[in-house]
C-alpha cells in the first residue's frame, strides 16, 4: 500500500493518512492481517514528522481499523467496528447528507445519484473480492 | 515534569552597534515538538540561536533552555543539546573516525550503533581526512556528530542550504528516522531555514521572524487551514470586489486569485455572489505562507 500526503488540501496530514488506510481497507488494498509500514519507515518515506504518523495510527487503532501487536507492528483488523448499529448508521448519515447536499448543488438528480451509489458499491465490492 | 519548555525566549533584544538584529522576540518550544524558525536572510535567526548557545549575550530580555540560563549554566545546557550550523568546519588533519571520537570525548553518551548505521548510509569512509570531504559530506559528518549523543534538543541553523537535493533529502530523513525514533518526549528539533518546503512535513509549529520581530507563530496544520488560495473565473471581468480579510487580490482579465487569511468562507461567498464560472480553493503550503507573510501587517516599533 502506498500512502501519500498533500499539503495543499488543507486537511491535517494525520487525517489524510487515516482516510487512505480506511479507503485501502474498504477497497481491498489492505486485507485483514496485512502489516502496515512501521512508524519510522513511513515517516522517513513521506518525510513527515514521526509524531504525525503515530497520531494517525493511534486514531486508526481507536477506530478499530488496525491493531498494534507489541514488538511486531501494526496490522489491519478484521472488519468489526466497535460501534453499535445505531451509532454506525448515525455516523454514516452525516456523510450521506453531505453527498446529498453536494449532489443538489451540482444538479445531480435522484436516479443518477442512486445509480452512482450502486456503481461505487459494486466497484468496492469487486475490488475486495479480487 | 516534562512541561518545562525546551526553549523559552522572552522579549529578546540583541543589538550590534545601532542595529537591532533581534528586537523584542518571544517564543516557546514545548518538548517533543519540531519547531520551524523561518525568516529571510538577516531577519535575526542566527543571532537568536547564538543567544541560546551563549555564543552571544542578549542586550536585554531572557533566554531559557530546559528552564536554565545558558549564560549561567552553560555546560548543563550544552550537554543536553547539539547544534549544526550552516557552515561546518572540522580540523582538516583529522579523519572521519578521529573527528567522531573527538566529538564523543565531550559527551556522556554516544550511540555507536547509530554512528555505524549513519556512516554506512551516507557512504562516509571512516579513514578519510576531513579536509578531503565535500561540503555535503562535511554536513553529513556534522549530522552524525549531532545525532549520536541522542540529545534532547537538536538545533539546526540553515542546515541544508548549499547542499544538493539528494543530500538534503537524506539529511531530513535522518533527522526523522535516526533522531526522532528515540523517546519522543525527549526529542525536540528547532530548525531555522528558508528552504521551507523540504521541512514541511516535519514542522509542527513555526515562527516567522522579520527584522528581528515575530511576525507570525502558528501550528502548521492550523496555518494551512487558515491561509488559502482561492481562484475564481468569471464570464465578464468583475467589477471591483470588496473582499474582507484578503491578504492579496490579483486580477488578470476574467480571473481573480485571492489569498485569504482565515476568512475563506466569506470570501468564497462574496465571489460566488458574482456568478463565477468556476471557484477553486487550495491551502497554502508553509513556504507560500512565508512568502505571503510579507502582506501581514508589519510589526511596529
Amino acid at each position: 500500500m502506498l500512502l501519500q500526503v498533500n499539503f495543499k488540501t488543507g486537511k491535517p496530514v494525520y487525517l489524510q493518512l487515516v482516510d487512505q488506510v480506511r479507503y485501502a481497507a474498504a477497497s481491498g488494498g489492505l486485507r485483514a492481517g496485512d502489516a502496515l509500514p512501521s512508524v519510522r519507515q513511513l515517516a522517513e518515506d513521506l518525510r513527515v514528522n514521526r509524531n504525525t504518523i503515530a497520531k494517525a495510527y493511534a486514531e486508526l487503532e481507536s477506530q478499530g481499523v488496525i491493531e498494534t501487536l507489541p514488538g511486531k507492528g501494526c496490522f489491519l483488523k478484521e472488519n468489526n467496528t466497535p460501534f453499535t448499529k445505531q451509532v454506525r448508521q448515525k455516523l454514516l448519515l452525516k456523510e450521506i447528507d453531505e453527498a446529498v447536499v453536494t449532489a443538489h448543488h451540482l444538479q445531480v438528480d435522484r436516479e443518477t445519484f442512486l445509480a452512482l451509489v450502486h456503481e461505487r458499491l459494486d466497484y468496492f465490492e469487486s475490488k475486495q473480492e479480487k | 515534569m516534562n512541561e518545562t519548555p525546551v526553549i523559552e525566549i522572552k522579549d529578546l533584544t540583541r543589538r550590534y552597534g545601532k542595529l537591532d538584529a533581534v528586537d523584542g522576540l518571544s517564543l516557546t518550544v514545548k518538548p517533543g515538538r519540531c519547531y520551524g524558525f523561518f525568516g529571510r536572510n538577516g531577519a535575526g535567526k542566527t543571532t537568536t540561536i547564538k543567544c541560546l548557545l551563549n555564543l552571544l549575550r542578549p542586550t536585554s530580555g531572557t533566554v531559557r533552555v530546559f528552564g536554565l540560563d545558558p549564560q549561567k549554566e552553560e555546560v548543563a545546557v550544552k550537554s543536553r543539546l547539539t547544534y549544526v550550523p550552516d557552515t561546518v568546519a572540522f580540523y582538516p588533519w583529522m579523519t572521519v573516525r578521529g573527528t567522531l571520537d573527538y566529538l564523543a570525548s565531550f559527551r556522556a553518551h554516544w550511540n555507536r550503533d547509530i554512528e555505524a548505521d549513519l556512516l554506512r548510509r551516507f557512504g562516509l569512509n571512516a579513514d578519510q581526512k576531513a579536509s578531503a570531504l565535500s561540503k555535503g559530506q562535511r554536513t553529513q559528518l556534522a549530522l552524525v556528530g549531532a545525532i549520536c549523543p541522542e540529545p534532547e534538543l537538536l538545533l539546526l541553523d540553515e542546515p541544508t542550504s548549499g547542499l544538493d537535493p539528494i543530500v538534503r533529502r537524506e539529511f531530513i530523513e535522518t533527522v526523522i528516522g535516526a533522531y526522532q525514533s528515540g523517546d519522543p518526549q525527549r526529542r525536540t528539533v528547532f530548525v531555522s531555514t528558508h528552504l521551507i518546503s523540504e521541512f514541511e512535513g516535519l514542522i509542527d509549529e513555526f515562527t516567522i521572524i522579520e527584522q528581528g520581530r515575530e511576525l507570525l507563530t502558528m501550528d502548521a496544520d492550523a496555518a494551512r487551514d487558515r491561509f488559502r488560495k482561492i481562484r475564481a473565473r468569471f464570464t465578464q471581468p468583475p467589477a471591483k470586489l470588496d473582499l474582507p480579510g484578503a491578504l492579496s487580490v490579483k486580477q488578470t482579465g476574467r480571473e481573480v486569485e485571492v489569498l485569504s487569511n482565515g476568512s475563506s468562507e466569506e470570501i468564497i461567498a462574496k465571489l460566488k455572489a458574482c456568478q463565477p464560472e468556476d471557484v477553486q480553493t487550495e491551502s497554502l503550503t508553509l513556504e507560500e505562507i512565508f512568502v505571503a507573510s510579507k502582506h501581514l501587517s508589519k510589526p511596529t516599533a
